[in-house]
């Protein structure tokens, strides 16, 4: 199966994609290679020293590094966990032995970097900075739909790793399929299945919500 | 095809996912690059550096290997003797916590707090207890902090004294703090909570909300505000931090004091008197926690700040109708009852 193919028969694909994915063959689209071809040298010249080019990966793979982290650790440390990923990574990168894998890379130092994130906290990092509180609360004004904001995140954070944060990157950083599986390193049928199945659990989730009144609030 | 949107955002639009794109937008990463130019790369190990490491990989992992083993074994036969609920990471952040015997004494040591032991901090101690799939708590200095239940569907502590800070970013009416006088249950929030040596307690939301219960007794606490409970009353009413102090006064001695009821209907004058708009949710409170002949002045001042829908009639609160009560609090803005119901259907039958 070329690329062409694929690109004709969409719904065969969109078929295919519910094998699991060790099952399935990627396609290689020009425009995949040409994305690849880009990041590559990207990392080439990073690793050379050229900030710039490292200031260009930031750019495409931000959002990416923000959406894993946010699946794991409170939405006020993100940030600065972002730019801690990236200066880690940057300290790194003569490490990293595959230049194509660079994605694949990041996304395991952005897990660890997320699971040590409390452990290794020091009171200093702890503290709360109200400025970055109110920064974090400040979106919007309205309090009811920031409440049913951080609770539909807050029910996105319960599903299953896998399914987490492919819908996180596609819900709120905004990504699409083919840019989570290209910057994440990992096939289109795959993320596809993660998408569907996530998307599906969640809506599942959400609905568990009672309708209707219940008992009333404080009422003896 | 609908799946068609969700894979790139193409083909007919999938409302439910536009609206999910809407709401989770907000989280979105925002942030411009930043300066890379001063941060030094480190540079590559020496070859000859690097074949030694590759050797003392190699030993390292045979090493790992037997030290998965032991613990294999060990962690297998502690699975029988211990309940089966996942342990707390424990971290140090300063002097020396300790669960049991074993004190934390250097930042880079971690324990396990499991279902029914207790982490203590004296005097000159923090520690922060951390459950990956609930949140993570920072534990004050002079605290004991036991582990009630971590089961999958259910996480409880009981904060016997001291201070906890708590950021919970599991399932809402999943987590809970037993307190002296209180259970506190989160539904989505960050919050402080701190019970003094009498069993006293007093919970401050800092984001989403808190409910407060004690033998059906029960508060609701959203962000930015702050609830007191006390041994054998229970939660007393929620109000705002920037409330006058004399309603904070008065609010105190109505929840607590045992005074006669001359003098707690005085009181209830002065509260609503000096409440502002913002504190309707105290007077919400108060609704059905004040005697039958009180209840029309508060519901006449609560209607006058925050007027009631229109499916709220006077008469329905004075005999305290359920869903008109429901109906009110969802109009002031402070979040939808049906977490509340999920946290009674959740937490009040255990």
């Amino acid at each position: 199966m070329d690329g062409t193919v694929v690109h004709r028969a969409c719904n065969v694909e969109y078929i295919l994609d519910f094998r699991t994915a060790s099952m399935e063959r990627e396609a290689v689209t020009p425009e995949r290679a040409a994305e690849t071809r880009a990041s590559d040298a990207l990392v080439s010249a990073a690793r050379a020293g050229d900030r710039m080019a490292f200031g260009r990966l930031y750019d495409r793979y931000a959002r990416m590094v923000h959406g894993i982290l946010l699946c794991r650790v409170p939405p006020r440390d993100v940030d600065d966990l972002v730019q801690e990923v990236f200066l880690l990574a940057l300290q790194q990168l003569h490490s990293l032995r595959d230049i194509s894998r660079f994605g694949a890379w990041l996304t395991t130092i952005t897990r660890n970097r997320a699971n040590d994130h409390y452990r290794k906290a020091s009171p200093v990092d702890r503290s709360t900075d109200p400025a970055a509180e109110e920064q974090a609360e400040s979106r919007t004004n309205d309090p009811v739909v920031e409440q049913e904001a951080a609770m539909t995140l807050a029910v996105l954070r319960t599903l299953p790793e896998t399914y987490r944060e492919s819908l996180t990157l596609r819900l709120v950083e905004g990504m699409t399929g083919p840019e989570i599986a290209a910057r994440m390193g990992l096939t289109h049928g795959s993320v596809r299945v993660n998408l569907h199945r996530g998307m599906h659990m969640l809506r599942e989730k959400l609905a568990e919500k009672p309708r209707g009144s219940g008992k009333a609030l404080g009422a003896e | 095809m609908k799946d068609d949107y969700l894979w790139d955002g193409s083909g007919e639009p999938d409302p439910e996912v536009q609206k999910l794109e809407s709401l989770l937008g907000r989280f979105r990463h925002d942030q411009p690059a930043p300066t890379f130019d001063q941060v030094t790369a480190e540079q590559p190990v020496p070859r000859r550096w690097r074949l030694m490491f590759r050797f003392s990989f190699q030993l390292a992992a045979v090493t790992a290997v037997l030290l998965i083993g032991v613990a294999t074994f060990f962690v297998f036969r502690a699975g029988h003797s211990q309940d089966s609920g996942r342990a707390w990471d424990i971290a140090r952040i300063e002097g020396a916590p300790r669960v049991g015997w074993h004190s934390l004494k250097a930042n880079a040591e971690t324990a396990k707090l499991k279902v029914g032991q207790t982490l203590v901090t004296d005097n000159s101690s923090r520690a922060s207890i951390t459950l990956d799939e609930t949140g993570s708590i920072d534990v004050e200095p002079d605290s004991r902090l036991k582990v009630v239940a971590s089961g999958p569907e259910r996480k409880r502590l009981s904060l016997e004294r001291g201070t906890i800070h708590a950021t919970i970013w599991g399932p809402a009416g999943s987590f809970g703090v037993d307190t002296p006088s209180a259970v506190a249950v989160d539904l989505g929030c960050v919050f402080t909570l701190h019970v003094d040596d009498s069993g006293a307690g007093l919970v401050r939301t800092t984001m989403g909300w808190v409910g407060f219960k004690l033998n059906g007794h029960e508060s609701f606490i959203p962000a930015g505000a702050v609830c007191a409970t006390r041994p054998k009353i229970g939660p007393g009413t929620p109000y705002f931090e920037d409330a006058s102090a004399s309603l904070r006064d008065a609010l105190t001695k109505f929840d607590f004091a045992k005074i006669a009821p001359p003098e707690r209907h005085a009181l209830l004058g002065v509260l609503l008197s000096d409440a502002r708009k913002e504190d309707a949710l105290t007077l919400w409170h108060l609704l059905s926690r004040v005697s039958e002949a009180d209840r029309a002045a508060v519901y006449d001042r609560l209607a006058m700040l925050a007027p009631p829908p229109a499916d709220v009639t006077r008469k329905g609160i004075l005999r305290l109708d359920q869903k008109m009560l429901d109906s009110w609090w969802n109009s002031l803005g402070y979040g939808d009852v049906y977490l509340w119901n999920m946290y009674e259907r959740t937490w009040s039958e255990k």
